[in-house]
C-alpha cells in the first residue's frame, strides 16, 4: 500500500461520495501525513519508472507505488525551469509524490516525456517580434509574433500588466490572463523598443 | 459569455448533422498539440457526441454514450479539455486563458448530458473583448463602440440630460453670447485703429469711447464665463448626483448575484468615478464645447470673407500644427506615464517597507532596504528631471511653431498694408482671428479622447441601469405576519446554473424551533440561509413560509420580520443608537435600552464616553468584536423578528464575551424559529435539531444525542473537534 493517507486517485474518482472528510479523521494518520509532508523524496532513474499513458499523460511507478497519472510542476519556472521538478498527484489536494532535482538525473526518454508534460502545462509564448502596439482609451493592443505563432492580445494599461522579472526580462499579462514573455528586451530592435517604451 | 459560436458552412458540413441532432455548444480552442496558436478550431457538443474540428478537418469525435467524464482542467496560462473513455483520460483540446471560463461551462454542461439532464448551461459572465471589433470591453455587456443601434450613445446621453432641458437652453444661450463677444472683439479693435488712431484721424473722446467698449466687452466676457462655468458646474453636479442616486438605488434592488459577479470595487467605481467623470465632462468640456465650435466655424468664415489669400495661407499651417501637437502630446503622455509608473513604484516600495518595518528591523535589513529605495528614488528623479527639461525646451518650441502661421500673416499682411491694399486695423483684426483659430484648434484635438471617456462612463452606468433585478415582487405578493414555519420541498439551487450547491432538499421546521446547520465549509450551509433570507431564489422546488410560497410574500414585508446576526458584524458609520434602530427607525429610547439589556450590551454602552450617542463605524469609536456582536444582537432583538439567522455569530470571540453573547442569544432565540451555523459544535447544544449537510444533500438530521448514537458524520465531527482540543 502507498505510504500516503489515501490511495492514489484514479480518473473519475471524485471527493468521497456521501462521507465527507471527517469520517476518516484520524489523529494518528494526520500526524503521519504531516510528517510525510516534511520529507523531500528525490526521484531519479534508479527509483522511479515513468511511462506515457494512452491519453497523453505520464504515469509513474516507484517501488510498489503506482500513480496512473501525475502532474509535473516547475518549482522555479523563471529562475531554473529544468531543475527541481515536482511530481504530484493530479487531484485537488495535489500531494507531492517526489522531486526530480535535475532533469539530468533521469534517462533521456524520461526527460523527454516530462518535458512534454511541462510543455502541456505551461503556456507562456515568447515574443520574438513586435509588429505593432496601439494604445486606445486605457487599453493597449499588441500585434506580435511569438515562438508559438503570430498573436494579437490586449492589455489593460491601468493595472500592472507588465512585470519585470529582471532589468531586461519582462512578463506581460493580457486581459484574459494569458502571459507573454520577452526574455531580453535589449535584443529588440530600436523600433520595437520604442513601441514598447511606454510599458517599461 | 458566448458558448455557442456560429460555425462556418465548411465546418457545419464537416459535422454532417442529421436532422434530429442539434448543436448545443460550440466553442473555439486555440492551441494545437505542438503548442502553437490555432485558428478556426472548435469543440462542438451535441446531445449525442463531442466533435473536435481543427482547421477545416474533423480531428476527433467522442460519443457521449462512451464518455465517463468530461472536465476542463486549468493549467498555467492555458487549459485542457479532458475526456475519459474506457477508463483512460484523453486530452481532447487545449486552449489559452481566453477560453478557460468558456470550457469550464461547456464541460459542466456536457457532464449534465451524461447525467441525463439535457438543459443547456448559460453564462452570465461578460465577454472581455467585443466579438465584433475586438476592442477590450470596459466591464460592460455592450461594446461602447459598436453598441446596439447607431446613435445609441447620443440617445442615451441625451436621455440623461432630458430632465435639465431648461438649464441646457440657458447654458446654450450664454455659450452663444460668449462666442459672439469673443468674435466681436477684433472687429472693435480694428475700428479703434483704423477710425481713430491711424494718422490721428479721431479725437480723444472717440478713443475713450472705443476703449470703453473694449473694456466693457472684456468685463462682459469675464462675467459671461463665470456665469457659464457656474451653470455648467451646477448642471454637472446635479447630473452626477442624480445618476449616483439612481445607480445606488439600482444596485440596492439588484439581486446579490449581480453584485457578487462583479469584482470588488467595480460597482463602487461606477457609482463614484464614472459619475464624477460625467460631471467633469460637463464642467470642462461641455461648458466650452459649443462656444468653441461656434467661434471656430465663424472664425474661419470671417477670415475667408476678410481676405481669402491670407486665410488660405494661415490654413496651410493647420495640418502641420495638428501633426506636431499630436506628436508632442503623445510624447508627453508617454513620458509622464512612465514618470507616473515610477512614482507608483516608489510609493508602493515605501509603503511596503513602512508597513513591514518590524520585519525589516528584526532581520537587520535596514541598510539593504534603504539602498533599494534609493535606487528607485534615483531613477524616479532622473525621469522627472528629463521630463522637466523636455517640457521646458519643447513647449516654447511648439508654441513657436503653432504660432508660425501668425508670422506668415504678419509678413504677407504687412506687405499689403505697406502697399496700401489693407489698413493696419484690418491686419490686426486678421492676426487676432488667426491666433484665435490656432488657440481653439489645440482645444479641439483633445475632444475625441474626452468624448470617448464620456462614452465609456455612460456605457458603464447604463450597463448597471439596464439590469433587471432577478428577485422582484410577484404581482400577487402580499404582506403577511409570519408565524415561523419553514418548509423546503425538493429544493435545488446553485449560484451557477451548472453547479448545484443544494440538491433536492426536504426539510420542515416548526415555528419556534432552533435548527443547527452543520457541515464542512463550502457544503451549502450559508447558501441555505441565503435562500431563507430570500436573497436568492430556488432553481427548482419550493420554499414555503407558513405554508405559503416565499415568493408570494412582499420582499420588504418579509425582510422586516427576519433578524440576522453574522460573524463579521457590520456597523454603519453613525451612533450606536442609530445602529440599533437600523431595522426599526421609530423605536423609542426605552425599547432601545431594553433591547441592549437583553443583548448584554447596555453596560458597555454606558461605559463609553458618549453613551448611546457614541459614534461607531469607520473612523468611529473602537469597539471590540464581542461588543460589535452584541450591538448586532440588540439590533436583531429590537426588530422582534419571527425568523432568526445566526451565521457563525460566536466565532472568533474570547471566552468571556462568548459567554455573554451565548446568554444574549439564548434570550433572543426563545420562541423564534432560528437557523444557526457554527463551526464550534458546542455552541449548537441548545438546538432542537441538527441538520448535517454534505455533498449537496441533507445527510443527517436529529438531536445531538440521536446523531451521536448514529455514529455518522456528526459523530465524526464532534470527535474530531474533541481530538483537536486535546492536541492544542
Amino acid at each position: 500500500m502507498p505510504p500516503f493517507g489515501r490511495p492514489p486517485m484514479g480518473p473519475g474518482h471524485g471527493p468521497h461520495p456521501g462521507g465527507g472528510e471527517y469520517e476518516d479523521f484520524n489523529l494518528e494518520q494526520m500526524e503521519k501525513e504531516t510528517e510525510e509532508m516534511l520529507k523531500l523524496r528525490y526521484l531519479d532513474k534508479d527509483n522511479a519508472v515513468f511511462e506515457r499513458t494512452k491519453g497523453g499523460f505520464v504515469s509513474v511507478r516507484i517501488g510498489d507505488e503506482f500513480y496512473p497519472r501525475v502532474q509535473v510542476i516547475r518549482m522555479f519556472p523563471f529562475s531554473d525551469p529544468d531543475k527541481y521538478i515536482s511530481i504530484r498527484t493530479p487531484d485537488e489536494h495535489s500531494k507531492e509524490i517526489g522531486v526530480i532535482e535535475d532533469m539530468k538525473n533521469v534517462s533521456k526518454e524520461t526527460a523527454q516525456m516530462l518535458t512534454e508534460q511541462l510543455n502541456l502545462r505551461y503556456f507562456t509564448p515568447i515574443i520574438t517580434k513586435i509588429i505593432n502596439i496601439k494604445d486606445e482609451y486605457g487599453y493597449a493592443y499588441f500585434d506580435v509574433v511569438t515562438d508559438r505563432g503570430a498573436c494579437r492580445f490586449t492589455i489593460n494599461m491601468g493595472g500592472h500588466a507588465v512585470v519585470h522579472l529582471s532589468e531586461t526580462r519582462i512578463l506581460i499579462s493580457d486581459i484574459d490572463e494569458n502571459r507573454f514573455e520577452i526574455p531580453d528586451i535589449t535584443k529588440l530592435s530600436a523600433r520595437e523598443l520604442k513601441k514598447l517604451d511606454l510599458f517599461l | 459569455m458566448i458558448l455557442k459560436y456560429d460555425l462556418s458552412k465548411e465546418n457545419l458540413a464537416l459535422l454532417a448533422l442529421p436532422d434530429d441532432e442539434e448543436i448545443c455548444y460550440a466553442v473555439p480552442y486555440d492551441i494545437d498539440e505542438a503548442g502553437s496558436f490555432l485558428d478556426n478550431s472548435y469543440v462542438v457538443v451535441t446531445h449525442r457526441r463531442i466533435v473536435i474540428l481543427e482547421q477545416g478537418t474533423r480531428k476527433n469525435e467522442y460519443l457521449l454514450s462512451d464518455c465517463e467524464k468530461i472536465a476542463s482542467e486549468p493549467q498555467i496560462d492555458c487549459g485542457l479539455l479532458l475526456i475519459t473513455t474506457g477508463g483512460e483520460e484523453w486530452i481532447a483540446a487545449r486552449f489559452s486563458g481566453k477560453h478557460l471560463a468558456r470550457f469550464s461551462y461547456v464541460a459542466r454542461g456536457s457532464m449534465m448530458f451524461l447525467g441525463g439532464n439535457f438543459n443547456l448551461v448559460t453564462s452570465e459572465e461578460y465577454e472581455r473583448t467585443c466579438p465584433k471589433c475586438h476592442r477590450a470591453l470596459p466591464g460592460t455587456r455592450e461594446c461602447p463602440h459598436c453598441s446596439k443601434k447607431s446613435g445609441g450613445f447620443v440617445k442615451e446621453f441625451l436621455s440623461m440630460l432630458a430632465p435639465y432641458k431648461k438649464r441646457l437652453f440657458v447654458i446654450a444661450f450664454f455659450m452663444t453670447l460668449a462666442a459672439v463677444v469673443t468674435l466681436l472683439n477684433p472687429e472693435i479693435q480694428k475700428r479703434l485703429i483704423d477710425d481713430v488712431l491711424d494718422n490721428a484721424k479721431g479725437t480723444l473722446p472717440q478713443a475713450y469711447f472705443f476703449l470703453g467698449i473694449i473694456f466693457c466687452l472684456s468685463i462682459g466676457m469675464v462675467i459671461l464665463n463665470i456665469v457659464k462655468a457656474y451653470l455648467c458646474a451646477k448642471l454637472g453636479s446635479m447630473l452626477s448626483m442624480d445618476l449616483r442616486a439612481k445607480l445606488y438605488h439600482k444596485i440596492q434592488i439588484l439581486s446579490l448575484s449581480f453584485i457578487n459577479d462583479r469584482r470588488p470595487g467595480e460597482l463602487m467605481n461606477r457609482v463614484v468615478h464614472d459619475t464624477a467623470r460625467i460631471k467633469q465632462f460637463m464642467q470642462d468640456v461641455f461648458c466650452n464645447m459649443f462656444t468653441v465650435l461656434i467661434i471656430f466655424i465663424f472664425d474661419i468664415i470671417y477670415m475667408l470673407i476678410l481676405d481669402v489669400k491670407l486665410a488660405l495661407i494661415s490654413f496651410i499651417f493647420i495640418p502641420i500644427a495638428l501633426v506636431l501637437s499630436t506628436a508632442f502630446k503623445k510624447n508627453i503622455h508617454r513620458r509622464f506615464h512612465r514618470q507616473w509608473q515610477k512614482d507608483d513604484d516608489v510609493n508602493s516600495s515605501l509603503q511596503d517597507v513602512l508597513s513591514g518595518m518590524s520585519v525589516v528591523k528584526s532581520y537587520g535589513k535596514e541598510e539593504e532596504e534603504a539602498g533599494h529605495f534609493n535606487e528607485l528614488a534615483d531613477s524616479f528623479a532622473k525621469i522627472n528631471r528629463n521630463n522637466e527639461v523636455f517640457w521646458a525646451l519643447f513647449y516654447p518650441a511648439l508654441s513657436f511653431i503653432m504660432g508660425a502661421g501668425v508670422y506668415l500673416i504678419i509678413f504677407f499682411g504687412g506687405s499689403d498694408v505697406l502697399n496700401g491694399t489693407k489698413t493696419p486695423g484690418e491686419l490686426l483684426q486678421f492676426i487676432n482671428y488667426t491666433s484665435m483659430l490656432y488657440m481653439y484648434l489645440n482645444w479641439l484635438t483633445n475632444l475625441p479622447r474626452q468624448l470617448m471617456n464620456l462614452v465609456n462612463s455612460v456605457e458603464r452606468i447604463n450597463d448597471v441601469m439596464s439590469q433587471e433585478p432577478r428577485i422582484v415582487d410577484r404581482a400577487q405578493a402580499t404582506d403577511q405576519d409570519i408565524k415561523g414555519s419553514i418548509e423546503f420541498r425538493h429544493a435545488t439551487f446553485g449560484y451557477r446554473s451548472y453547479k448545484p450547491v443544494l440538491e433536492n432538499i426536504n426539510l420542515t421546521v416548526k415555528p419556534g424551533e432552533m435548527i443547527g446547520l452543520v457541515g464542512a465549509s463550502g457544503t451549502g450551509k450559508s447558501t441555505m440561509i441565503n435562500l431563507i433570507m430570500h436573497l436568492y431564489e430556488l432553481d427548482d422546488g419550493e420554499l414555503l413560509i407558513d405554508g405559503r410560497d416565499i415568493r408570494d410574500i412582499r420582499l420588504e414585508n418579509f425582510h422586516s420580520q427576519i433578524g440576522v446576526v453574522l460573524q463579521e458584524t457590520f456597523l454603519f458609520s453613525g451612533t450606536i443608537l442609530n445602529n440599533i434602530k437600523f431595522a426599526k427607525p421609530d423605536a423609542t429610547y426605552e425599547e432601545v435600552i431594553r433591547a441592549a439589556k437583553m443583548a448584554n450590551a447596555h453596560d458597555f454602552i454606558c461605559r463609553t464616553p458618549d453613551g448611546y450617542n457614541t459614534y461607531v463605524g469607520e473612523r468611529g469609536f473602537n469597539l471590540s468584536g464581542g461588543e460589535r456582536q452584541r450591538i448586532a444582537i440588540a439590533r436583531a432583538i429590537l426588530n422582534n423578528p419571527k425568523i432568526l439567522i445566526l451565521d457563525e455569530a460566536t466565532a472568533s470571540l474570547d471566552t468571556e464575551s462568548e459567554y455573554l453573547i451565548q446568554k444574549a442569544l439564548s434570550r433572543l432565540t426563545a420562541g423564534r424559529t432560528t437557523f444557526a451555523i457554527a463551526h464550534r459544535l458546542s455552541t449548537l447544544k441548545d438546538a432542537d435539531r441538527l441538520v448535517v449537510i454534505d455533498g449537496h444533500h441533507i445527510a443527517e438530521i436529529g438531536t445531538h444525542n440521536e446523531l451521536m448514537e448514529k455514529q455518522g458524520i456528526y459523530y465524526g465531527l464532534v470527535t474530531a473537534q474533541l481530538e483537536m482540543q486535546k492536541v492544542q
